[in-house]
């Protein structure tokens, strides 16, 4: 059994470091991720983890064992945060945790949640409705029309994996205060699925026309810039482009990592590149759509 | 006469969920065939399509229901949608995929007295709509006369907007579509 360290801070960032770390894919020994030393993950990096997880019983590997962290705190707002409860079906946890999930905290406005058909799709929606009008008004200053935006948004971004992943995935919806690489709060939407990504999905009808660039970044630039999709319909590919729009009113970030390529739709604020390629490989995609508190002047 | 199909209901209907948002492509999709077996029960020339109590609506619903469903009713004689109970939370979607397939729709927004343009539009067709909402039934002088345009740009505008199934035309008068009352 091959151990593979989770990054001390496991983020949209970091998560490169553990791709990294797992090397050829599918792995060709059982995994240990080792947490123990983990002491910080965002919605991102959780629901990743997941995906990790996931990928690796779907390769009919033995499920990976995962050593949960040391830290108590960490290991407590995991749980509130509802990642244990989730990653006892996909993982083989080492170390005591209570996987019931119990009251979520209060900058958690959506718990890891599965997302596997359309039916969750509307539960996500509507649960996010409830708990985040007040938080995202009150505290990200966001008026309701944004509000509203973001569950739509939500919404399109879950029905990736219902429509394209051909897998389920996870959820999550968390507020933060990034004082020091924005110094506002943000809200963050991480998605997150095992599927088979934006190249295959693509590859059939796109890979030719493309030609020797086809790859993973190739794939997300057709499905996020040009709104290209699988379907022959006209109307689809539509969710991603409402989410830009979305962003682009709301000086939003959209992050989207599928198999070795990472693009950005990247707000003034943001230093990120767009287009990350010949990354370390990682299963299926992820989305992250971040939304940074509105200054009364920006609006 | 027109045909009014309660949207709130017709969810609750088609997707066993306590919501009462109208999110997902596959959701939209069962909720148009709903739709469209409802328009061809009856004889009606004119859809009322009501969201009244629809809670959010998502892109990919949007299109199944309204673009999808006026792309349908393009393909029939004199067949006219309009919607009403319209809000905050299904303008932007039903805006977002009516200018991706460049279609238009009337819309009584909540709390509205007349109907407005969503989708493709442009500044004669919007003023000539409002023109044609307020005055009812008339030919292109009668709007020229209103708007202190050429008949030329008034019967352009008015053609553009029968084309579009926003008001009715019959010879050369036209006249706005049936409200709700």
């Amino acid at each position: 059994m091959r151990v593979v360290p989770v990054p001390a801070s496991l983020d949209d960032r970091t998560l490169d470091t553990l791709a990294g770390s797992l090397g050829d894919w599918p792995p060709s020994e059982g995994l240990l991720l080792d947490a123990r030393a983990t002491n910080w993950a965002s919605p991102y990096g959780l629901t990743a983890l997941l995906t990790l997880g996931q990928a690796i019983t779907e390769v009919k590997l033995p499920p990976a064992r995962l050593a949960v962290p040391d830290n108590d705190e960490v290991k407590s707002y995991w749980a509130r945060c509802g990642f244990f409860h989730a990653a006892a079906e996909c993982f083989e946890l080492v170390g005591r945790v209570a996987k019931k999930p119990s009251d979520a905290p209060s900058d958690v406005l959506l718990p890891v949640t599965p997302v596997r058909a359309a039916e969750d799709v509307h539960h996500v929606v509507g649960r996010i409705q409830e708990r985040a009008q007040r938080i995202l008004a009150a505290e990200l200053n966001l008026e309701p029309k944004a509000t509203m935006g973001f569950a739509m948004a939500l919404s399109e971004a879950c029905q990736n994996i219902v429509e394209h992943a051909g897998t389920g995935g996870w959820v999550a919806v968390q507020t933060y205060n990034w004082r020091k690489r924005l110094g506002r709060k943000v809200v963050v939407i991480a998605v997150s699925d095992a599927g088979i990504g934006f190249r295959r999905s693509l590859e059939p009808t796109e890979a030719k026309k493309v030609g020797d660039r086809w790859g993973d970044g190739a794939a997300l630039e057709l499905a996020i810039l040009h709104n290209v999709s699988r379907f022959r319909d006209p109307g689809r590919g539509q969710g991603l482009a409402g989410i830009r729009r979305y962003l682009g009113r709301w000086q939003g970030k959209l992050s989207v990592r599928s198999g070795t390529a990472r693009l950005g739709v990247v707000p003034a604020w943001d230093d990120d590149v767009p287009l990350a390629e010949h990354l370390p490989y990682f299963p299926g995609s992820q989305v992250q759509i971040t939304i940074p508190a509105q200054e009364a002047d920006a609006r | 006469m027109m045909q009014r199909i309660d949207l709130a209901p017709l969810l609750r209907e088609t997707v066993a969920t306590p919501y009462s948002d109208m999110v997902t492509r596959s959701t939209g999709a069962a909720l148009r065939d709903r739709i469209e077996q409802t328009i061809s029960g009856a004889s009606h020339r004119t859809t009322q399509l009501d969201f009244t109590a629809v809670g959010l609506l998502d892109f990919s619903c949007a299109d199944e229901v309204v673009a999808k469903l006026l792309l349908r009713v393009a393909g029939e004689e004199e067949h006219y949608v309009l919607l009403s109970g319209i809000t905050d939370r299904h303008l932007d979607a039903i805006d977002h995929v009516l200018e991706r397939h460049g279609l238009s729709v009337a819309a009584l927004a909540e709390g509205d007295g007349a109907p407005r343009v969503l989708g493709v539009t442009t500044p004669d067709v919007d003023a000539a709509f409002e023109i044609v909402q307020r005055l009812g039934a008339g030919d292109a002088s009668r709007l020229a006369d209103a708007l202190s345009w050429t008949i030329e740009r008034a019967a352009d505008a008015l053609q553009s907007l029968a084309l579009r199934r926003l008001i009715q035309a019959a010879g050369g008068t036209y006249r706005p579509l049936p409200l709700p009352t």
